[in-house]
């Protein structure tokens, strides 16, 4: 019963599983041939995620959620497109290794803009691919597409996040319990510190937030007041 | 492993001494928390690797070097980009491959779109993209990056 419930889990795997079943039932040397194929990607595999799996730690433990807001978040602009472009290019694995890292990123606060640029980056621009490319196809064929690449990828990254919005992303089984306020965007109206004096305070004019992480019991309360926010300025990561 | 990936290790290894020497019991709990994000990575990740192998023998390297090398460039020009979508060879093999292509005549726009969505679209890790940023985002991305591809496949045509 355990393995019928996990592969309804997992209809994709799944799927290959059986693809795999009926080419070694009808041509197993297809089949034998496909594996090996595999071979290359298992070892990429195998080389690459067990860093991924530290890194989202690394980025989990030590960056705040502040600095990944401010340097990747809505407001970053140009410098957090470029933060982002660089941070892809010098990734290395493959494409979705670089998912867990962009979610993660998404989840403490990255545009979606950044976060394609991210990806789109990780799987296009690595030097030492660049490095490969330039010696079979030459210097100005590589400098010319990666130039071409780049502009494109910061043109995506805008009708990306122009087309996706935050509310389209599926929610987070272990969503955060920070809460944030966006002083910028923040009228001073008070009306959170009024409907939530637990959580919300006012200091110089714009509301603060009075202790993090918030209790999770608190979060239908801090949801409800966000929504209800003149400046849509309270901001649940 | 190429020095980047080499590099990488070194660096995430140091901070995640770091990580630990700064606050142990709160990196051991996000330990958790990453190691359930992984878990249910995993099975989708083994697939997309197993689909790949099943992609490369049924289109073999060899005849996507056929496809770029056909005389109709607006048509040679798609297939490329399609073809570069489904399989995910590796780039050691791409850039030769498509190196021989342009020293032998070949027009590069085809070869470019090939490159271009090799890396950038993704058919077969597309399941994986649904599942951990939805399918709005998957489908969004993708698409437009696919389009992006043959312009910069065109760009490259007029440029050089």
């Amino acid at each position: 019963m355990k393995i019928v419930n996990f592969l309804k889990q997992n209809k994709f795997l799944s799927l290959v599983l059986l693809a795999y079943l009926v080419s070694f039932a009808t041509r197993p040397q297809f089949a034998a041939e496909a594996f090996g194929n595999s071979a290359y990607y298992f070892k990429e595999m195998m080389l690459i995620m067990p860093m991924i799996f530290l890194l989202t730690v690394v980025i989990d433990i030590l960056i705040p959620k502040e600095v990944i807001l401010k340097n990747l978040g809505e407001d970053s602009g140009f410098k957090g497109g470029l933060l982002a472009l660089i941070l892809g290019s010098i990734s290395a694995g493959p494409i979705y290794a670089a998912f867990p890292v962009g979610k993660l990123l998404l989840k403490k606060g990255a545009s979606i803009s950044n976060i394609v640029v991210i990806l789109s980056a990780w799987a296009v621009i690595k030097v030492p691919m660049l490095a490969n490319e330039a010696k079979f196809l030459g210097v100005e064929f590589m400098g010319t597409r990666w130039v071409l690449t780049v502009v494109s990828i910061f043109a995506m990254g805008a009708i990306v996040s122009a087309i996706v919005k935050k509310e389209d992303l599926p929610k987070a089984q272990s969503s955060s319990n920070f809460v944030f306020v966006n002083q910028k965007y923040c009228t001073g109206c008070s009306l959170c510190a009024n409907m939530g004096p637990m959580l919300f305070e006012m200091a110089n004019g714009k509301a603060t937030i009075k202790q993090q992480p918030m209790v999770p019991k608190q979060k239908a309360a801090v949801k409800n007041i966000a929504n209800q926010c003149p400046a849509n300025a309270i901001f649940i990561p | 492993m190429d020095p980047f990936a080499l590099a990488m290790w070194v660096v995430t290894l140091i901070l995640f001494l770091i990580a630990l020497l700064k606050d142990k019991e709160k990196t051991l709990q996000s330990m958790k928390k990453s190691k359930g994000m992984m878990g249910n990575m995993l099975g989708s990740i083994i697939s997309i690797i197993l689909l790949i192998g099943l992609v490369l023998t049924l289109i073999p390297p060899e005849n996507i070097e056929k496809a770029l090398g056909s005389s109709n460039q607006v048509l040679s020009s798609i297939i490329a980009a399609v073809a570069g979508s489904v399989t995910l060879i590796p780039a050691f093999v791409a850039f030769p491959l498509v190196g021989s292509l342009v020293d032998a005549g070949a027009s590069i726009v085809p070869g470019v779109a090939f490159l271009t969505t090799l890396t950038m679209v993704g058919l077969v890790t597309f399941p994986l993209e649904k599942q951990e940023f939805g399918m709005k985002f998957a489908i969004t991305r993708n698409g437009i990056s696919f389009i992006f591809a043959l312009i910069i496949a065109i760009g490259m045509g007029v440029l050089l």
